[in-house]
């Protein structure tokens, strides 16, 4: 470094030149990017997807392990994003539960955590960590508290004191209060649900609920138990034909390799 | 070679704090295009490695409602000045400067720690910046040994 200082008046330029480049080449980037993504043009495409469902490939994974139910290896993948808030999301609650009854291990049922950043649904996101909070002490609890914030929905929502009433639910189905409560102000149950936020925006989820099985988006209309059955049974059948024709496949190479293993043995 | 001779020489370390202006200013770019990234919500490439989605829309982006490559920007621009300021011969602020490379040099563990251990991804230009904000203190470090011998 040079012993004598020199002015400062051209490194200051220096600095606020490059404050101006910085602060303006950002604001140009923000705007050149903004008009081709976030989440507007997310919901243009999800109205798109809507018409022509095609299954999502790329998405990040979510909340690990996800809230699942069935078997991990299912060949049909139901996948549900809901808000706490949401009177659909309630309203279908029950259709979620017989497709769970009725498909059991045939099928891998994933619940997300997808909480609307609308001033009507203020307390959304705090109802998703309530019940991530309750999965945290088990992952049964997640779905006996899910259960209960959908089931009870209009008793908690316009409720001043709904912290009070989900402590009353954890109370009920047996959990640990007072870790509930730590759970809810502690870093793992928010991470989870912003995972599962994050998951959602990626397959450009932008209303509740939103299905998806196979990774194809379910439209709202068809989400009620005869049009999610008739959708799953189809999934199923295709996976099954699939499976079919890869053991046909396989079995003819097989019978081709043993053909020509006798060939070759009755040339020598 | 004479005493005379050797005083002119320019001690080889007499650019260290050009260089960490110039290192500040590539950690500013990175930062500065992560924060515009964060607001437009858009998917940050991630050609090296997986997870910067994970890492970049965890709740651990953002500290007391403020996007952390915000901060780290604002951290960087703080650096290049100190350092362009000391490149021209203010020694002041190249001892401000070696002070902000170590606090950043500690936010920049916490932040892998996270990466590593809590999140379990990690985020090729959080790296980037990791590699920039460590070489800002091995540059003040290296200047200071430099000075003691």
């Amino acid at each position: 470094m040079k012993n004598e200082p020199k002015s400062n008046s051209v490194p200051l330029a220096i600095i606020v030149a490059v404050l101006i480049v910085v602060v303006l080449g950002a604001y140009w980037f923000y705007n050149s990017s903004k008009p081709t993504s976030g989440r507007a043009n997310r919901a243009a495409n999800a109205s798109n997807s809507a018409k022509t469902p095609q299954p999502v490939t790329t998405a990040p994974l979510g909340a690990q392990p996800p809230n699942m139910l069935g078997s991990p290896n299912a060949a049909v993948t139901v996948e549900e994003f809901a808000d706490f808030q949401c009177a659909a999301c309630a309203s279908i609650h029950q259709t979620m539960k017989e497709v769970q009854s009725t498909y059991g291990p045939r099928i891998r049922f994933i619940f997300r955590n997808y909480p609307l950043s609308i001033p009507a649904h203020s307390k959304a996101y705090d109802a998703a960590v309530a019940v991530e909070a309750a999965g945290l002490q088990d992952r049964n609890k997640f779905w006996a508290m899910q259960d209960q914030l959908f089931t009870n929905q209009l008793n908690w929502t316009e409720n001043p004191n709904y912290r009070q009433i989900w402590a009353d639910y954890a109370q009920k189905i047996g959990l640990d209060v007072e870790r509930f409560q730590s759970d809810i102000a502690g870093r793992s149950a928010k991470e989870r649900v912003d995972l599962d936020l994050h998951r959602g925006r990626g397959l450009a989820v932008d209303s509740t609920p939103t299905v998806f099985v196979n990774g194809r988006p379910v439209p709202f209309k068809e989400i009620n138990t005869a049009s999610m059955r008739r959708i799953i049974d189809a999934e199923i059948q295709n996976s099954s034909a699939r499976s079919q024709s890869s053991t046909v496949a396989a079995n003819s190479s097989a019978n081709t390799s043993a053909t020509a293993a006798n060939a070759s043995g009755n040339n020598k | 070679m004479s005493g005379a001779e050797a005083v002119a020489q320019p001690s080889p370390f007499a650019k260290l704090p050009a260089a960490a202006a110039i290192v500040a200013l590539a950690g500013l770019v990175d930062a500065a295009y992560l924060t515009v990234k964060h607001y437009t919500e858009e998917p940050v490439p991630c050609s090296l490695i997986e997870g910067c989605e994970m890492v970049l829309t965890s709740s651990y982006a953002e500290f007391a409602g403020v996007p952390v490559a915000a901060l780290g920007a604002a951290a960087y621009f703080a650096a290049f000045s100190l350092a362009l300021l000391a490149a021209f011969g203010n020694r002041v602020m190249w001892t401000l400067f070696g002070a902000q490379a170590v606090i950043m040099a500690v936010v920049t563990v916490w932040l892998l720690y996270l990466q590593a251990a809590v999140i379990g991804a990690f985020c090729q230009f959080c790296l980037i910046s990791a590699v920039t904000s460590f070489t800002l203190l091995i540059l003040y470090l290296v200047s200071r040994l430099a000075r003691l011998k």
